[in-house]
């Protein structure tokens, strides 16, 4: 059965920058989401973004739900910066809007500096359709279950 | 129960912390270097479904 429901976008302080000496505050396509594994349930939040190909998070993350990180398939991958980084995939469930879902999921020890993980293609967009209004600073995704 | 989304003035202060919010996003209630610190305060705090997040220092900075 398809599942249909909308989340808000959040808001997080920012400080200026030079291209930017006005702004005070992003908002992001950010929503909670539990990570599953056995009876280990932690909630995070996580960004959904279109732009690429796994689901990562933080390594710390990872451990809380009891796996053991570098005991997954490795995958070298980078970000924009193109500096290189190393992810361990693992079988886990994600659970958001009360609809749960199995994710082959990445945890990597080189996004310390990234503020929350990441919903990407694999995983998420292959099990939600999604659809992002920002002007109203609002998510609609709906499940392909059907 | 309605989350709390705007999370401008409750994230401000911990910056390079990792951050455990309450189930609707409206309190603190876990602040440490590590995750699994922040965590464990939450549920001292009897925090049931606690929310973590890693608080960088500029959000207006970060990219992918």
């Amino acid at each position: 059965m398809s599942v249909r429901f909308k989340l808000d976008y959040r808001r997080f302080p920012a400080g200026p920058t030079e291209p930017f000496p006005r702004r005070t505050s992003v908002v992001r396509p950010v929503v909670p989401i539990a990570l599953i594994n056995g009876s280990n349930r932690v909630r995070v939040f996580a960004l959904i973004d279109s732009g690429a190909d796994y689901c990562i998070f933080h390594a710390e993350i990872g451990e809380q739900i009891g796996l053991e990180i570098e005991s997954g398939k490795s995958l070298a991958f980078s970000g924009i910066s193109g500096a290189g980084q190393t992810a361990y995939f693992h079988n886990i469930k994600l659970e958001l809007g009360g609809h749960q879902f199995d994710c082959y999921a990445g945890f990597s020890r080189d996004i310390d500096n990234l503020p929350y993980g990441i919903l990407r293609q694999a995983g998420f967009f292959d099990i939600f359709k999604v659809s992002f209004d920002y002007n109203k600073e609002k998510i609609e995704l709906q499940s392909q279950d059907d | 129960m309605t989350d709390n989304t705007d999370l401008r003035e409750i994230l401000k202060q911990y910056s390079d912390k990792w951050v455990a919010l309450s189930n609707d996003s409206s309190r603190v209630v876990g602040v440490a270097d590590k995750a699994a610190d922040a965590l464990q305060q939450a549920r001292a705090n009897s925090e049931p479904d606690p929310i973590l997040t890693r608080v960088p220092d500029n959000y207006g900075t970060y990219i992918l």
